[in-house]
């Protein structure tokens, strides 16, 4: 039997380390699982199939330093939120609406 | 065939009624129109919002303004209200003596008590001293935990303040579980050195020792007195999922009471009353007062200056000498208002007491005759000002279906909520009343703590729902509402307005029950209360149970649950009341106007 944990998943892609980081503080303050996985393609691909692949319906595309927020059942490249170079806590925001977007809360502001 | 216009200038709004009157004098109504009251009520800038009206009910039925025979002008009551509101009771913490919010992820739970100490600080550190350790966002979450985990074998660190939102992420990375405190904005007033108590509640749970004076005795060990002093902490401290008590020799946190002063009530006789007797005792002491010639209050007090705040206001409108305004009437309701305490650390906030009060200022006249001559010159067609506005809006109410008379109306605006009852041998009573749809905002605004206005006053208007995903939401009634395409994210786990063809997202995180029961709250204080008083006034022998019919007619009519409430409220007298339906189309909307044509035929 296949077990999921109940996570964020977020698909990287030479992923820029720091950022990567701060998403991942983003999403622990808030008390969420997640996992960081290697995957091919490009940014709204990374995102779309990270948020079909959790089965909380809540992922992240991290590709080079680009980043991007995607949600179950959207269509792909309609990503929630979408970083490109961005600041610190513009990722950690980032990072935390992944997480308050399964718990159902108010996104942060992350512009 | 002649074409008749009724106009009715309101505080926000202006209508027009145009009818045809034949050569047998059979009568038919042909059109109507509203536009926003451009200027004051009663002032020569109402042309400007007449003539657009007139030109989009003309344009309706394909006809040139200069067709118009007659413009028929009420004359409007020279009644104008206001409100404001004023706190009685104030919260002050002394020598930062507290923390106590909400921060929205703290970690750890329980409580612990220590000697606070500033992590660049730590290596002073004694072995064997408790110690709650605070650390400001220099550090980043991975510094402060290799620190404390550095530390924490020699010495004894009980509990933990953080400056940043990272609780979680220290704890996550800490070789020993301890309540964590985050998000604690002004960190650098915290006293290094001082005794302090911090407790983090278990999640779905609020603190238990730290709002309690007796938890807080417990802690820090303080003897009766001590304990008396500490009970406006505790209180404080009610609800929250986070709190720090700081042991200071002088610090405390007082609930001043402010001087309110009193009100006085100038009628058959003189009723002096305080604002601390609260909104009940206050409109006791102005019924006891008989009938009102003007209100004041006690100089250099709070209500003293609000009440003549308003008379000065009022005299700039109406273009009179301040001692020539005269408050008639005045409705005061209970409300409490978060406030951020002064002298906080983490922006807490307490309840504060507070009384908001719609008054209505009377002025002996209107200019509504220069309206009508400007009116004449600019349109070059003949007006006239004709007709009490209650004796109008009286007529236009009667072309509700199924009315009869004595029929009495309730028009509740904005400014002043008006009564009267028209008798079947034709006679008019009158009164009218502060406090309508503004003072309803005014609530809905302190209560809930709101930045704008103009956001209580969409929540006063519309219906609400909760964005639960970003395809679905939760009606307040409880039902679900789909949607085809996403909803924009932003509107995500925020609680929504309905707005016709709109959502308006509400910025403030408030739950969406919290909403509900502020606004029907505010909306039954201010409109119920108001009816009661208003039918009463003109009730036959002062007796509610005569009247056998009200239809609700003005801009608050059209609310989607003040109708239906003033239905239940006033079904006890067995009146029949109900959302008026002027000729039979226009809802309750253009009763004035519709008089006003409908008296031209006498």
């Amino acid at each position: 039997m296949v077990v999921n944990r109940p996570e964020v998943v977020i698909y990287v892609k030479d992923a820029d380390q720091d950022f990567l980081a701060e998403v991942c503080a983003g999403i622990e303050e808030e008390g969420v699982l997640f996992r960081v996985q290697s995957h091919e393609g490009d940014l709204d691909t990374l995102a779309y199939e990270a948020a079909n692949e959790s089965m909380l319906g809540s992922g992240i595309g991290i590709c080079e330093r680009g980043l991007a927020m995607q949600m179950m059942h959207l269509p792909k490249g309609k990503n929630v939120f979408e970083l490109n170079e961005p600041a610190f806590w513009q990722c950690r925001n980032l990072g935390a609406n992944s997480a308050r977007a399964v718990k159902k809360m108010p996104f942060r502001a992350v512009y | 065939m002649k074409l008749i216009a009724g106009v009715d200038i309101g505080n926000s709004t202006t209508e027009v009624c145009i009818g045809a009157v034949g050569e047998d004098g059979r009568f038919q109504f042909l059109s109507g129109a509203s536009r926003m009251t451009t200027g004051t009520k009663g002032t020569l800038p109402n042309v400007h919002g007449i003539k657009s009206a007139l030109l989009e009910a003309m344009d309706r039925i394909r006809q040139p303004v200069s067709a118009i025979d007659l413009v028929r002008l009420n004359e409007a009551a020279p009644v104008i209200g206001d409100t404001a509101m004023e706190t009685i009771t104030e919260t002050i913490i002394t020598e930062s003596s507290m923390i106590g919010h909400n921060p929205s992820t703290p970690a750890g739970a329980g409580d612990a008590v220590g000697e606070l100490l500033f992590l660049e600080n730590i290596w002073k550190g004694k072995p064997g001293t408790p110690y709650i350790v605070v650390a400001s966002n220099r550090f980043s979450y991975e510094e402060a935990a290799a620190r404390l985990n550095q530390y924490i074998p020699e010495l004894d660190v009980r509990g933990l303040i953080l400056q940043a939102d990272e609780a979680v992420l220290v704890e996550n990375r800490l070789s020993k579980k301890i309540p964590i405190v985050d998000e604690v904005r002004h960190i650098r007033k915290v006293p290094e050195g001082k005794l302090a108590a911090i407790e983090v509640a278990l999640p779905g749970t609020s603190i238990r020792m730290l709002s309690n004076p007796y938890g807080i005795a417990t802690l820090l060990g303080l003897d009766a007195e001590e304990t008396r002093s500490v009970t406006p902490i505790a209180k404080s401290l009610i609800g929250k999922r986070s709190a720090v008590v700081i042991r200071t020799p002088h610090g405390n946190v007082q609930e001043n009471v402010l001087p309110a002063g009193e009100i006085t009530f100038h009628g058959e006789k003189d009723v002096n009353i305080n604002i601390d007797s609260g909104a009940d005792g206050i409109m006791e002491a102005l019924s006891s007062a008989g009938e009102i010639r003007d209100i004041d209050g006690e100089k250099h007090t709070n209500v003293g200056n609000m009440l003549s705040r308003i008379k000065t206001s009022m005299a700039d409108v109406a273009q009179e000498q301040d001692s020539e305004i005269r408050i008639t009437d005045i409705l005061a309701v209970d409300t409490l208002a978060p406030v951020e305490i002064s002298g906080s650390l983490a922006g807490e906030t307490c309840m504060e007491k507070a009384v908001g009060i719609a008054a209505m200022v009377k002025t002996r006249h209107l200019p509504m005759q220069k309206i009508a001559e400007r009116l004449e010159q600019e349109l070059h067609v003949r007006s006239t000002v004709a007709g009490v506005e209650a004796v109008m809006a009286s007529l236009g109410a009667m072309t509700t279906p199924g009315t009869r008379l004595p029929l009495a109306i309730l028009d509740m605006g904005g400014g002043s909520t008006d009564a009267a009852v028209l008798e079947a041998d034709g006679r008019v009573r009158t009164t009218h009343q502060a406090g309508a749809g503004e003072l309803v905002s005014m609530l809905i605004q302190t209560e809930l703590g709101l930045g704008s206005r103009t956001t209580a006053e969409q929540i006063k208007k519309y219906p609400m729902g909760k964005v639960e995903s970003l395809f679905h939401m939760r009606l307040e009634n409880g039902a679900m509402q789909f949607f085809e395409e996403s909803i924009d994210p932003r509107y995500y786990g925020h609680v929504v307005l309905l707005a016709p063809g709109e959502m308006l997202k509400i910025e403030e995180d408030i739950p969406m029950e919290r909403i509900l029961e502020v606004r029907r709250d505010a909306k039954r204080k201010v409109f119920v209360r108001n009816a009661l008083r208003a039918l009463t006034a003109v009730a036959p022998d002062r007796d509610l149970r005569k009247i056998p019919n009200v239809v609700l007619v003005g801009g608050s009519a059209e609310d989607f649950e003040i109708p239906e409430m003033l239905t239940e409220a006033l079904s006890e007298y067995r009146i029949v009341c109900g959302r008026g339906n002027i000729r039979g189309t226009e809802g309750p909307r253009n009763a004035v106007a519709t008089g006003l044509v409908l008296s031209y035929l006498g």
